[in-house]
């Protein structure tokens, strides 16, 4: 792994903090990094390494900021990647935004991270949890008796400490899917698949156990049952507290969950998924003159759903003025600044039928800069709807004081990364 | 970055650092030192304070004790006198009862970075190894390592170093792997770690009780550990089989990469490894960070090398989205490139197709140029599209496209029929200087078959002195000469008038040389003249071959999971894309063979064995800031030279990576074949361009600069004639 240093830099290029891990790279040479940013820029090949001399620049972006860690071996990218966005990760739970103000600000606790995130070029503790037990930003306040030695340091279940105490035992489970569909203009579906993610919400006291049954298939042909609808997860991705072994072995979702909210596990499905909104588009561009929009949004799935707060994002030329829109349901909006039509329906039933029109003028002078022909996107929101039909059976939940917990449970398909290609 | 008044600044700041009142009041005292450590984050220089600030970090309040050991560190080296007063306050933290300071001191004290300070670092981070608390001998271990890269010539302790690999079977997961870290360090001269079988078995043991990061640290160093026994192999392989499905890429690719190397003999293992992890890469692809996406694409070109079907199934995955970034784009596209098949070109073409009208022009140019690529197998289909992209009249566009086309017709001389047609009228869009080269080249080549071609000739020869770049002047030079063989009566008028110019005028010494050249070339007569310029043209009955053979994994396992493959994979679409036009210098020119034997050096004596190979080999290095190139001679021994067919020499060449450029007919004398190949390390690339040369004699030069690729590449050589002449004898 070894970065020999982190950076984070303004947009000018100005390091707002900085840690030499190891100092066999000189820290000047961070001098060299925007430059070489802004020539790579020019010539339309930004890369996210960067090498001056023997010294490569790996970098990431994030809000206003650069993450750069330099390193002069021939590191392993993916690791000092991951470290980067463990950074961003860790920082956005400390700030709530990381971005230039938010360091600037919180410049003490920064270099307290800084420090225990990683030593001579190696990642110590990144749990923002453990982490947080012991640099607060609270200890910015005068504290003498700051000084109680976390637990979890130490500790076997490290993301959890002991004597966690409520008065009502609660938990909350939110499983999210998020569809991502790529159509492209001839209204062929090119790619379609779930992401899924299970979140928790723990309300529990002390170091209870908990057991999360799904309708997972592979476990229904395990246990020989092949009754009622299962869905077969691809790439699992488990939170640690989650038993891998028990997991591989007999399916068994059992762990001893972090306090507050996590994400216990993620999932893909890689599924040919019907696109839940289905969008036609006629775009017919008139030179000089005008474009037309015809756009015809229908809800494909169940009557009983309702999908909340859609928006259908459809493109327009950059030089299009005096917007006129109808629409059947809903409200279009026309927003220059990103040469979009945001036609939001606050509520779109399932198997309903909306349209809209558009009506744009162009200018007799024709704008003879190149223009891309970005994507209609769509966003939404179904509530108590999973799209691939996963379902949480049961969420056990022990602990030795015997106490009595709740557990609820929210479904919610959301659009991702939703994007259908225009003829125009 | 100097500060306006951060001279006051700091005069400021030590006053109130300084001031007894302050002093007091832990309040005050310590919002001063904040005020320091900010103005150190700005870039003013505050090192003036250091001895105020020494003095601060005898405190009790933790935070502020931080806060003064950043500001130490940073400065430590300009002052390190003055350091020596933080080693009592930082030893008596080492004291403390409350484990996080203690492990606060043990950090800073060894990340002073100053050599002078070690022997009192020494017993601390000795009574920290024996700490109690893990975070203590956490910080404590990685100490050790430290301190040997501070001084790295000094002996460490074996005592330490004992003590160290004891604490490998430390309790606590992290101080483990910090052991292994510190140990690789220490111990670099020694290749590192020494890994048995007992310590490779606790290691494997403990994986799963490691944080991400930690496993990838164990998993990297067991590559060094080579399995005693078959069924012990098979035993570790079953235990790693679950982490090739990490959904954590770093471990997925960490566990692949440990595959590779305990499989090297078992080209099947490593084969279902790779198929394996297909899963995981392609959602690696498909992860949120567009780093990691581009990293696991870098990876995926890489098993492509030795598995080109491995994705075949999943080309859809590759389709780019609208806001991708261009690196992204560019990459997947090659990929969609190599996983072009009879089913899914209609649908690749297609997806093509739309990313070559991207805003981003780069893209643009990289989607045609890979529509070209797969011309070479799809021609007709390409052609379509590429001469449809025409009618956009786009500058960048048409460019890019008049090159690929180029580049096509070179490898499909079927082909050139519908790119003539298409060629009309290219010229009004075609504006920068790559894009003219090529069309010049074409018009040339295929002048007879291009109606209008001497009118477009005539327009750059009439624009020719407001014509800047040399590479297109020369272009046209050819182009003309070669239209004058077929087309005299429309262009030798303007043939003249473009000599005159380039002769009398021109500033440029190639361009000159180059227009002197041809003039005495027609002076020699028309038929002379033809045998130049027409030389032979690509062989239609040549066929390309399309895809590569599947290289061994060992090619490539050393750098996968590294830096390298990005790097690697960036440095090629830089010569695809602005590269030279390939079929330019590959047109066979009478000067190249002349350049080659005037470089072979004067006979040596006979070697006493009597039957030898010589050689001139050629290493040039690529890449390198001034490019450098240097030539060597080299004999190897070999009974006699192989009597094998071109083909079989030629296959068994590329089975090692060698590539045959020209020989001669077996049984001729002297037998000559010219071969060059590649090898590829971390910082340069050399290019070893070699003639061997059979008539008895032999010769020796050598090229200091890069001894080992060229010492491999020999033995190689050597290996793969002994075994041909051995078959054959």
């Amino acid at each position: 792994m070894s970065a020999s240093a982190v950076f984070v830099l303004d947009l000018k290029g100005k390091v707002l903090i900085c840690r030499n891990y190891k100092g066999d790279v000189d820290m000047v040479e961070i001098d060299h990094f925007l430059p070489l940013l802004m020539q790579q820029e020019e010539e339309g090949l930004i890369c996210p390494v960067m090498s001056h001399g023997n010294v490569h620049f790996l970098w990431i972006k994030h809000n206003n900021l650069y993450l750069v860690a330099t390193t002069n071996k021939n590191s392993n990218a993916s690791l000092v990647y991951s470290f980067l966005y463990k950074l961003v990760e860790v920082f956005t739970e400390y700030f709530k935004e990381l971005e230039e103000e938010s360091i600037q600000d919180n410049f003490v606790v920064v270099y307290e991270l800084l420090d225990e995130l990683m030593d001579f070029g190696f990642p110590q503790t990144t749990d923002s949890k453990i982490l947080q037990e012991y640099i607060t930003q609270e200890g910015a306040k005068l504290e003498v008796a700051k000084s109680k030695v976390p637990t979890t340091v130490t500790n076997a279940v490290s993301w959890r400490s002991e004597g966690i105490k409520y008065k009502k035992n609660e938990v909350f489970i939110d499983v999210i899917e998020s569809i991502n569909v790529l159509v492209n203009a001839n209204g062929s579906v090119m790619s379609s698949d779930i992401v899924g993610s299970i979140k928790l919400k723990t309300m529990l006291s002390g170091m209870p156990e908990l057991r999360l049954g799904l309708n997972d298939r592979v476990l229904f042909a395990l246990t020989g049952r092949d009754k009622g609808k299962t869905v077969a997860m691809e790439d699992v991705k488990f939170h640690q507290c989650v038993r891998l072994s028990r997991f591989e072995s007999d399916r068994t979702i059992s762990f001893i969950p972090p306090d507050g909210e996590s994400e216990l596990m993620s999932y893909r499905i890689n599924t040919h998924v019907k696109p839940l909104i289905w969008i036609e588009s006629v775009i017919e561009k008139f030179s000089h003159s005008r474009v037309e929009i015809m756009v015809k949004a229908k809800g494909q799935f169940k009557k009983q759903s309702v999908a909340n707060n859609v928006e259908v994002r459809v493109p327009v030329p950059s030089d299009a003025d005096s917007p006129k829109f109808k629409t059947s349901t809903g409200h279009a909006k026309y927003v220059p600044e990103k040469n979009l039509v945001v036609w939001t329906i606050k509520s779109f039933p399932g198997g309903k039928e909306y349209l809209m029109r558009a009506h744009f003028g162009l200018p007799s002078v024709e704008n003879d800069e190149m223009e891309g022909k970005p994507p209609i996107t769509v966003n939404f929101e179904i509530p108590y709807f999973t799209v691939s039909g996963i379902q949480v059976r049961y969420m056990k939940i022990i602990e030795k004081s015997g106490y009595q917990a709740l557990p609820w449970v929210r479904y919610i398909t959301q659009s991702g990364d939703y994007q259908l290609r225009t003829n125009a | 970055m100097p500060y306006l008044g951060s001279e006051d600044m700091v005069r400021e700041l030590r006053r109130a650092l300084s001031n007894p009142n302050v002093q007091s009041d832990h309040l005050r005292y310590r919002n001063t030192i904040l005020k320091v450590v900010r103005a150190m984050s700005q870039g003013v220089d505050v090192s003036g304070l250091f001895s105020e600030m020494v003095k601060a970090c005898a405190t009790v309040d933790v935070v502020q004790k931080k806060l003064v050991y950043v500001f130490l560190c940073s400065y430590a080296s300009l002052n390190p006198e003055l350091s020596l007063l933080v080693i009592n306050t930082l030893r008596k933290d080492c004291q403390d009862p409350n484990p996080m300071v203690r492990s606060l001191a043990l950090r800073n004290m060894t990340n002073l970075r100053l050599p002078s300070l070690v022997e009192y670092v020494e017993q601390p981070l000795t009574a920290g190894l024996r700490d109690r608390a893990a975070c203590v001998r956490r910080v404590a271990v990685l100490g050790w390592a430290k301190l040997h890269k501070l001084q790295a010539s000094s002996d460490i302790d074996a005592a330490v170093v004992n003590e160290l690999y004891s604490l490998l079977r430390d309790p606590d997961p992290v101080v483990m792997v910090n052991c292994l870290r510190a140990l690789e360090e220490i111990l670099k001269e020694e290749g590192g770690v020494a890994i048995n079988k007992p310590i490779a078995h606790h290691l494997l043991n403990r994986l799963k009780e490691c944080d991400v990061w930690g496993q990838c640290e164990v998993l990297k160093i067991l590559e060094r550990y080579r399995p005693q026994s078959e069924d012990e192999l098979f035993d570790i392989l079953s235990l790693l089989d679950p982490s090739l499905l990490s959904p954590h890429p770093p471990v997925m690719a960490a566990t692949l990469s440990l595959f590779l190397s305990l499989c090297s003999g078992l080209p099947a293992a490593s084969l279902s490894a790779l198929e394996r992890v297909r899963g995981p890469l392609l959602a690696a692809c498909g992860s949120a960070s567009r780093e990691m996406r581009f990293t696991a694409l870098c990876h995926i070109q890489l098993l492509l090398r030795s598995l080109p079907g491995l994705m075949g199934a999943h080309y859809k995955r590759f389709f780019c989205g609208y806001a991708e970034p261009a690196y992204i784009k560019q990459r997947k596209m090659q990929l969609l490139v190599e996983l072009v098949n009879d089913e899914n070109v209609a649908l690749v073409l297609d997806e093509l197709k739309g990313y070559c009208t991207d805003v981003n022009t780069d893209t643009a140019q990289a989607a045609i140029s890979a529509i070209g690529r797969i011309g070479r197998s799809y021609s007709d289909r390409c052609l379509e599209i590429l001469t449809g992209l025409l009618g956009l009249k786009q500058e960048h566009i048409t460019s890019a496209v008049v090159q690929t086309v180029r580049d096509l017709v070179w490898v499909c001389p079927q082909c050139s029929e519908a790119v003539c047609l298409a060629l009309e009228g290219c010229e009004e869009t075609v504006q920068d200087s790559q894009g003219r080269q090529a069309l010049l080249w074409l018009l040339g080549v295929y002048g007879e078959r291009v109606s209008s071609a001497p009118y477009v000739l005539e327009v750059f020869i009439d624009g020719l002195r407001s014509e800047v770049s040399p590479g297109v002047k020369m272009e046209l030079l050819t182009a003309t000469m070669r239209l004058f063989l077929c087309r005299p009566a429309e262009t030798q008028d303007m043939l003249g008038r473009l000599l005159h110019y380039c002769i009398e005028e021109e500033t440029d010494m190639c361009v000159r040389d180059q227009a002197l050249f041809y003039y005495r070339l027609l002076h020699c007569g028309i038929e002379e003249t033809r045998k130049v310029l027409q030389g032979r043209r690509s062989d239609p009955s040549l066929g390309v071959l399309i895809g590569r053979p599947a290289e061994p994994v060992n090619q490539w396992a050393r750098s996968f999971n590294t830096l390298e493959p990005l790097k690697q994979s960036a440095a090629e679409t830089e010569s695809t894309s602005g590269g030279s036009p390939e079929p330019v210098t590959s047109v066979p020119r009478p000067n190249t063979d002349l350049s080659l034997s005037s470089l072979s050096p004067s006979p040596v004596d006979k070697p006493p064995n009597g039957v030898a190979l010589c050689f001139l080999l050629l290493g040039a290095l690529e890449k390198a800031e001034e490019e450098d190139y240097v030539c060597m001679e080299e004999h190897v021994h070999c009974p006699a030279p192989p009597r094998c067919s071109p083909q079989s020499l030629q296959a068994a060449l590329q089975l090692v990576n060698v590539q045959t450029l020209a020989f001669t007919p077996p049984q001729t004398l002297p037998w000559r074949v010219y071969l060059y190949t590649h090898t590829r390390n971390t910082h340069r690339s050399t290019l070893i361009l070699g003639e061997l040369l059979y008539t008895g004699e032999e010769r020796v030069k050598k090229q200091p600069r890069d001894d080992t690729a060229l010492k491999g590449f020999l033995s190689i050589l050597a290996t793969v004639l002994h075994t041909l002449s051995s078959e054959r004898a």
